[in-house]
C-alpha cells in the first residue's frame, strides 16, 4: 500500500447563489495515490463533519466512473483536472505530489449559476437538447432496425459525438463560456444519421438559438474546450454546427 | 394481501397480443385531463414518461440528479439483448425467454418473461430510429455479440457505453415531450413518500434538494422507477445516489416487497483498493469473451503473474465448467471466485482478487483487435489502478452489481396498492432469483416504453378516480412524516457519521447476506443490523441545516431506509432455506457448489408486507406461486 | 426558419460574419502589401501602381465602400464578441490554465480583442496620414500628374516614431492573424480534423509573411534604404 501524503487546498466556499463566495485553506494528509479526487474530498468532508465547525463542502457526482457527467470541478485553473481525457472523478491522486498546492472552483459560466460550493445548475444544457436534441419518433412507430443500413464510418462517427457526457467542462474552460462544443456534438450526432437528417435543418436553428438564449458566450476558436473535453469531442462538430446553421439559412423558410 | 398476478389466460405466445386486445383504452382528449407522475428518469422511468406524455399524459417527473439525462442506466456498459437473430444463429424469441428463465433459476414468472423476449425485438427498433448510434458491421447492418450465459450472439451494443447511448435516447425523447409542455421536469427532487388515498395511490411528497422544501404532487397514477437498492452493500458498482428510498417508502405505505434477498454479484470489478472507497467500477461482462480467468496453484506463489508457467495456472472456470468455460454466468463466476480467494488462492494486496488475463487473445488476434474491441474499458482500468492490462494480467473480484428482488407487482406491472406502478429495476419481476448479462436494459426499456403506457390507460380507464386536492390529510400525514424525519435526523446530533454507518451496515451484508449465505451468518446479521439502526438513531451526526443543498441530509435518509431493508433482505434469505441463482445458501449446494434448488417447497415469489419497526423490524410474508406450464424445471448445469 | 437578418445575429451568424470579413481584409492586406512592396521597383513603380487604383474612378469607390463595411462590420462584431464574454462570465476565475494539448490557447489568439483594436486606432490615423495626406504632385513617365505617395512614405518613415510604430502594429498584425486566419477557416466551418493542424501552420506562415513585408518597409526606409531606391528627392 502507498504511502499517504500532504496537500493543500484552495476551496471554493459560497452559501448560495445570490451570496459572495471565497476560496478557503484546508490541508489534508491523509491523500493516497490511489484515491480518487473525489474520495479525496469525501476524506476531508469526513474530517470536517467530526470537526463540526462548518458545514461540509458540497460538490456533484453520481456515477464515479467517468459517464453520468456529474462531477464538475475546476481543478487549478482546468475543468477536470489535469489528467487529459478524464472527469474529476476519474483523476486520482497520484497525478499530484507531496505538499502540492490545488485550486478547486466550481465551473463559472452566467448560465452556470452556483447553487452551492462548488455545485452549479446546468439545466440550461437540458433546455438546449429540448430545443431540438431528438428524433422525433413515436414509441412503437419504428421501423424494424436493420431497414436502413448505415455507413459503418458514419454510424462511428456518430457515435464519436454521441459520447459526450453534458458534464459542461466546455463552457467552464472556454474563455468566451461558450456551449458550441456540446450544442455542437449534439448536431454532429443526429445531423449526421439517416434518422436525423429530416429535422437536420429545424434543429440546428433551434438549438443554436436556444444557445443564444441561455447567455453561453460565441465561439472564437480557441479550442479550449476540446482539450478539456473528458470525451475527447472534436471541435470540428463546431465546423459542423455552423456550416449546417448557414445551410438551413440560405434554404430560407423551409422546415 | 391480495397477489393476484392477473396473468392472462391462454398460451404463452398469445398472452400478451390478447391482453392487449383486452385492454381498456382512455379516450385522447380525456389523456389530457389525467396526470401522471413518474419517479426517475433512467431507461425505464425516461422511456415511461416519453411514451405517456406522447400519448397525452399530463407527465410530472422526478429525479434526483440534476439532469434526467444523468440517472444510473447511464453507466450500463455492454449491451441490450433482442432475440432479433440477426446474426443467424438459430436465436428464437422462445430461446431468449428460456434463456431468461433457466438463468434466474426458475424463480420468476413465466408469462412476463416471455413478454420481455416478445419485446425485446422492438426496443431496438425504437432505438435505432432515435439515432441510438449502435455498434455496425461494415455492410452497415447492426452488429451483435455474445455476452455471459448465452450460447447465440444477440447483445447489441454501442461500444462500452450502451446503457449511456439508449439513455440518451429516451432522454431525448423525453427532452421533446418537455419542450412540447406534456412532461413537467423536476430535477433535483427526491421522493420521500407515497400518497395513499381510498386505498389508491394518488401522489407523492418530495424535497426540492436545493431549496429543501417539501412539496406535494397530485396524481391519477404513480409510476414509480427509481432502481435498485445495490447500495444497500454501500460499496457496489452502482452510482453513488442509487438508493432504495422511494421504493422503501412506498413499501412502508402498503406495497408488498418482493424477493429482497436476490442479489447479483458481478464476477468482473476492480477490487477494492483502500478503506476510502467510495465505490467499485464494474470492468463489463464482454471481457470474459477473451479474458482468462485464473489464480496461481500454488497460494504462496507471489511471483509477477506473466512469470507464472501455465502449468502453475488453475484456469478454474474452464477446468470446472468445460461448456461455457469464462462465460458461465454471474452468480457460477462470482461464487467461484470467492471460493478460491477463501482458499488462500487469491491474489493482489490483499488477496480478494483473480486474474483476468488477455495474453492468450493478444497473441491470437493482436493487440489492435483486443485494443479495437476493449480500448476504453482497457483504459479505464489502467486509469484506476496504474496497471497496464495489454501488459499483465487485470485484477479483478465479484461487487455487488444489480438487484433482482423490488415491489412486486402484477402483470401490468401494477403493485397491490393500486395506481402505484413500478418499472425497471425498482420492480421484482422478470429476473427470478438471477438475471443474465445485457437483459436489464432490455427490461427496463421494455416496461417503460411498451407496457405501462397501455397498462396504465387500462387502470385509468378503468377506474373510479374522485377528484382529491393537495389538502387532504393523507397528503398532510405524508408531508409531516417526510419532514418529522428529517428533523428527527437532525435531532440525534451525534458524533459518528453517516457514511462510517453505511460502511459498517455495508460489511455486515457483503460478509453475511453476500455470495454465500447461512443460517448462522443470516442471524447475526439481523441482529447486527438491529443493532446498527438502533446506534444509527441514538449517535449519528447530520451537518449543516434543511434548507439548502445538504447531501450528508440526503445520504443520512437513504442511509436509514437501507438499515431497514438491510434487514428485511437478511429476513427473505434466511427464510428462503434453499439455493437458488445468485441466493446460495451454504447448507443447500450440489457437490460442485452450485445453487440447490428445492421446487417443492420454494417455487414461489416471497412479497413481504410492512408492518412496522420496534427495535425489529416486521414482516408479514405472502407468497406468489409460481406455476411453470410451458417450461420443465431443471436443475441448471453449465458444465 | 430565421430571416436572414436574425441569423446574423445569432451566435453562429456572427462567428460567420468575423469569418467572412477576416477573409476578405486577408485578401486586402495580400494586395495591399503586393503594392506597397513596389516602394522597392523602380523609381515611379509604386506612385504608378497608386495611381492606377486612384484613376479607377467608381470602382475604386465600390471597393473602397466595401473595405469600410467590411472593417466596420468586422471591428463591430469582433467587439460584440468580446463585450459578450463578459456578460457570459461575470466571475472570473481565481485561477485558469490552458490544458494544452489540442487547444489554440495563445497570446495571440487570447488578444484578438487588444491586436484588433491596435489595428483599429492604426487605421484612422494610417488613413489620415496617406489617403487623406497632403502630397505633391510629381510627373508619371506615362506624363500623368499623381500624388508622390512615395515621397509622403518616405518623408514619414524617416521619422522614428512613425518607423517604430508602424514596426509595432505590424507586428501586433501578425499576431492578430496567426490565429485569425486558422479561425476564419474554422469559422467558415472549413475544420477538418485532418488538414486542421495544416491550415494552422499555413497560418502562422503567413503571418509572420504578413508582418515581415509590411514592417520591412518603414524599417527599410529608416534606415536610408529608401533614398537609394528612390532617386528622388531625400533629405
Ligand atoms: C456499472 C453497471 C453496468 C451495467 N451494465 C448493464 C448492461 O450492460 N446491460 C444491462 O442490461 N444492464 C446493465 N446494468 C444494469 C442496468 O443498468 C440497470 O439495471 C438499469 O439501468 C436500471 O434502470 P432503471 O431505469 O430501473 O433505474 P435507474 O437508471 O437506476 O434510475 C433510477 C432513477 O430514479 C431516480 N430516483 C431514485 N430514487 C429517487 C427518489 N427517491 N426520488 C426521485 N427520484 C429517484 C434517480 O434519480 C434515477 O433517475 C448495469 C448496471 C451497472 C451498475
Ligand atoms: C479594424 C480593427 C480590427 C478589430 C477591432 C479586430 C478584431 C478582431 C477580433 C476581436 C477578432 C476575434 C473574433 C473572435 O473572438 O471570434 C478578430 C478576428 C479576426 N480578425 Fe480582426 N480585427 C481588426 C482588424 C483585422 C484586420 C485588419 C484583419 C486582417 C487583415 C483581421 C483579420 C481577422 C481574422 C482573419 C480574424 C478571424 C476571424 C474568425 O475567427 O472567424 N482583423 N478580429
Ligand atoms: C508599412 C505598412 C503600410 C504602408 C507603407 C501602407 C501604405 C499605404 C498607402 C501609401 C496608402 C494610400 C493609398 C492611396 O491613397 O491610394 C494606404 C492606404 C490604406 N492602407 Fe496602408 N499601408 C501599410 C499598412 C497597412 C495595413 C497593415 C493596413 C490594414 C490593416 C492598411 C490599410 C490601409 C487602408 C484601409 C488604406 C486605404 C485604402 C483606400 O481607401 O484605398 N495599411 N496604405
Ligand atoms: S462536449 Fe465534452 S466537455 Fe462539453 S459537455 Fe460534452 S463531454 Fe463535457
Ligand atoms: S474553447 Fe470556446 S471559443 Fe470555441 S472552440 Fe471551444 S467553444
Ligand atoms: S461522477 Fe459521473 S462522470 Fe464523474
Amino acid at each position: 500500500m502507498a504511502d499517504t501524503f500532504t496537500v493543500h487546498l484552495k476551496i471554493w466556499r459560497q452559501d448560495g447563489p445570490d451570496q459572495p463566495g471565497k476560496l478557503v485553506d484546508y490541508t489534508l494528509d491523509k491523500v493516497n495515490e490511489h484515491m480518487s479526487f473525489l474520495e479525496m474530498l469525501d476524506v476531508l468532508n469526513e474530517e470536517i463533519v467530526a470537526e463540526g465547525k462548518e458545514e461540509p463542502i458540497e460538490f456533484d457526482y453520481d456515477c464515479r466512473e467517468g459517464i453520468c457527467g456529474s462531477c464538475n470541478l475546476v481543478i487549478n485553473g482546468q475543468a477536470h483536472g489535469p489528467k487529459d481525457m478524464t472527469c474529476t472523478c476519474q483523476l486520482h491522486m497520484r497525478n499530484f505530489s507531496d505538499g502540492d498546492t490545488i485550486v478547486i472552483e466550481p465551473f463559472r459560466a452566467k448560465a452556470f449559476p452556483v447553487i452551492k460550493d462548488l455545485v452549479v445548475d446546468r439545466s440550461a444544457f437540458d433546455r438546449i437538447i429540448e430545443a431540438g436534441g431528438y428524433v422525433s419518433v413515436k414509441t412503437g412507430s419504428a421501423p424494424d432496425a436493420n431497414s436502413i443500413p448505415i455507413d459503418k464510418t458514419v454510424a462511428d462517427t456518430a457515435f464519436d459525438y454521441a459520447t459526450c457526457i453534458g458534464c459542461g467542462a466546455c463552457v467552464a474552460a472556454c474563455p468566451n463560456s461558450s456551449a458550441s462544443l456540446f450544442t455542437g456534438a449534439k448536431l454532429a450526432h443526429l445531423n449526421r444519421l439517416p434518422q436525423g437528417e429530416p429535422e437536420r435543418k429545424k434543429r440546428t436553428v433551434a438549438m443554436v438559438e436556444q444557445m443564444d438564449e441561455e447567455g453561453f458566450g460565441d465561439c472564437s476558436n480557441y479550442a479550449e474546450c476540446e482539450a478539456v473535453c473528458p470525451k475527447g469531442i472534436s471541435i470540428s462538430a463546431i465546423a459542423e454546427m455552423r456550416r449546417n446553421y448557414v445551410k438551413a439559412t440560405l434554404a430560407g423558410t423551409e422546415a | 394481501m391480495n397477489l393476484d398476478s392477473k396473468v392472462p389466460s391462454g398460451p404463452l405466445e398469445e398472452k400478451w397480443s390478447k391482453h392487449l386486445n383486452d385492454i381498456k383504452l382512455v379516450a385522447p382528449n380525456n389523456k389530457r385531463k389525467h396526470d401522471v407522475i413518474v419517479v426517475g428518469t433512467g431507461l425505464a422511468g425516461g422511456s415511461a414518461a416519453a411514451s405517456l406524455a406522447e400519448l397525452g399524459y399530463n407527465v410530472k417527473s422526478f429525479c434526483i440528479q440534476d439532469s434526467a439525462r444523468r440517472a444510473h442506466s447511464i453507466a450500463a456498459q455492454g449491451g441490450i439483448n433482442a432475440a432479433k437473430n440477426y446474426p443467424n444463429d438459430g436465436d428464437t424469441i422462445w430461446r431468449l425467454f428460456y434463456d431468461t428463465i433457466k438463468g434466474g433459476d426458475y424463480r420468476s414468472r413465466e408469462s412476463n418473461t416471455y413478454r420481455l423476449a416478445e419485446i425485446s425485438n422492438e426496443i431496438i427498433d425504437q432505438a435505432v430510429a432515435q439515432g441510438v448510434p449502435f455498434a455496425r458491421e461494415y455492410g452497415g447492418l447492426l452488429a451483435n455479440r455474445s455476452f455471459g450465459g448465452a450460447q447465440v450472439s444477440r447483445t447489441f451494443y454501442a461500444r462500452g457505453q450502451t446503457g449511456q447511448q439508449l439513455l440518451l435516447g429516451a432522454y431525448q425523447a423525453m427532452m421533446r415531450q418537455v419542450s412540447e409542455g406534456n412532461i413537467e421536469m423536476h430535477t433535483r427532487h427526491e421522493m420521500l413518500d407515497l400518497v395513499v388515498i381510498d386505498g389508491k395511490a394518488r401522489g407523492i411528497v418530495t424535497r426540492d434538494l436545493v431549496s429543501g422544501e417539501i412539496q406535494r404532487w397530485m396524481a391519477d397514477a404513480v409510476v414509480l422507477a427509481s432502481g435498485g437498492y445495490g447500495n444497500a452493500f454501500y460499496l457496489s458498482t452502482n452510482a453513488k445516489n442509487s438508493n432504495v428510498t422511494a421504493a422503501w417508502r412506498c413499501h412502508k405505505r402498503g406495497a408488498a416487497f418482493a424477493n429482497p434477498c436476490y442479489v447479483q454479484i458481478h464476477p468482473t470489478c476492480i477490487p477494492v483498493s483502500g478503506d476510502y472507497q467510495s465505490k467499485l467500477t464494474l470492468m463489463s461482462e464482454s471481457l470474459r469473451n477473451d479474458g482468462r480467468v485464473w489464480v496461481p496453484k500454488d497460494k504462496d506463489d507471489d511471483r509477477h503473474p506473466n512469470d507464472i508457467p501455465d502449468e502453475e495456472r488453475y484456469y478454474y472456470l474452464e477446468e470446472k465448467y468445460p461448456a461455457f468455460g469464462n462465460l458461465v454466468p454471474r452468480d457460477v463466476a462470482s461464487r467461484n471466485a470467492k471460493i478460491v480467494c477463501d482458499e488462500g488462492m487469491g491474489v493482489g494486496p490483499t488477496g480478494r482478487a483473480v486474474y483476468l488475463d488477455f495474453r492468450d487473445a493478444i497473441e491470437r488476434e493482436g493487440k489492435k483487435a483486443i485494443s479495437d474491441k476493449y480500448g476504453n474499458l482497457f483504459e479505464m482500468y489502467e486509469n484506476i489502478t496504474d496497471d497496464n492490462p495489454y501488459e499483465e494480467p487485470m485484477r479483478i473480484f465479484p461487487a455487488v452489481h444489480y438487484t433482482m428482488g423490488g415491489l412486486w407487482v402484477d402483470y401490468n406491472l401494477q403493485s397491490n396498492i393500486p395506481g402505484l406502478f413500478v418499472a425497471g429495476e425498482a420492480n421484482f419481476s422478470d429476473h427470478g432469483a438471477n438475471r443474465l448479462g445485457a437483459s436489464a436494459l432490455m427490461q427496463g426499456l421494455s416496461d417503460g416504453y411498451f407496457i405501462i403506457p397501455y397498462t396504465i390507460g387500462n387502470y385509468i380507464a378503468g377506474t373510479d378516480l374522485d377528484e382529491v386536492s393537495k389538502d387532504h390529510e393523507a397528503f398532510d400525514e405524508a408531508a409531516d412524516n417526510a419532514q418529522s424525519q428529517i428533523d428527527k435526523l437532525f435531532e440525534v446530533d451525534g458524533d459518528k457519521s453517516v457514511i462510517e454507518f453505511h460502511r459498517e451496515l455495508g460489511q455486515i451484508m457483503w460478509d453475511k447476506v453476500g455470495i454465500s449465505r447461512s443460517e448462522e451468518g443470516l442471524k447475526e446479521a439481523i441482529s447486527e443490523i438491529q443493532d446498527l439502526r438502533e446506534e444509527f438513531w441514538n449517535n449519528v451526526r447530520v451537518p449543516g441545516e434543511s434548507s439548502n443543498y445538504n447531501k450528508y441530509l440526503e445520504f443520512a435518509g437513504r442511509v436509514a431506509d437501507f438499515l431497514e431493508l438491510g434487514e428485511l433482505m437478511a429476513k427473505d434469505a434466511l427464510h428462503r432455506d434453499e439455493s437458488c441463482g445468485c441466493h446460495l445458501r451454504a447448507e443447500h449446494q450440489t457437490e460442485e457448489g452450485e445453487a440447490l434448488r428445492n421446487d417443492e417447497e420454494y417455487s414461489y415469489v416471497a412479497a413481504w408486507e410492512f408492518q412496522g419497526v420496534n427495535g425489529e423490524l416486521q414482516e408479514e410474508l405472502h407468497k406468489e406461486d409460481l406455476e411453470f406450464d410451458f417450461v420443465e424445471l431443471k436443475q441448471r448445469s453449465y458444465k | 426558419m430565421p430571416s436572414f437578418s436574425d441569423a446574423l445575429k445569432s451566435q453562429v451568424g456572427r462567428k460567420i460574419l468575423t469569418g467572412v470579413t477576416g477573409v476578405g481584409l486577408i485578401v486586402f492586406i495580400i494586395f495591399h502589401l503586393a503594392t506597397n512592396l513596389q516602394v522597392f521597383g523602380d523609381a515611379h513603380a509604386f506612385n504608378e501602381a497608386a495611381h492606377a487604383l486612384e484613376s479607377m474612378g467608381w470602382l475604386l469607390y465600390i471597393l473602397e465602400a466595401g473595405l469600410a463595411v467590411a472593417f466596420l462590420l468586422h471591428a463591430y462584431v469582433g467587439i460584440s464578441i468580446w463585450w459578450n464574454r463578459r456578460q457570459a462570465r461575470p466571475e472570473g476565475y481565481e485561477k485558469y490554465q490552458s490544458k494544452g494539448g489540442p487547444s489554440h490557447m495563445s497570446w495571440a489568439s487570447k488578444s484578438m480583442i487588444f491586436t484588433g483594436i491596435v489595428l483599429l486606432v492604426f487605421l484612422v490615423i494610417h488613413i489620415d496620414t496617406f489617403k487623406f495626406g497632403a502630397t505633391e504632385m510629381v510627373t508619371l513617365p506615362g506624363g500623368e500628374q499623381a500624388r508622390d505617395l512615395k515621397g509622403l512614405m518616405i518623408d514619414t518613415f524617416q521619422q522614428p516614431l512613425w518607423a517604430f510604430g508602424y514596426t509595432a502594429v505590424m507586428i501586433l498584425l501578425g499576431f492578430h492573424l496567426g490565429h485569425g486566419f486558422w479561425s476564419a477557416f474554422t469559422s467558415l466551418t472549413m475544420k477538418h480534423n485532418k488538414y486542421s493542424a495544416l491550415i494552422y501552420t499555413v497560418g502562422v506562415i503567413f503571418a509572420v509573411l504578413m508582418a515581415v513585408g509590411f514592417l520591412f518597409i518603414p524599417l527599410y526606409i529608416y534606415f536610408g534604404g529608401g533614398c537609394e531606391a528612390a532617386l528622388i528627392q531625400c533629405q
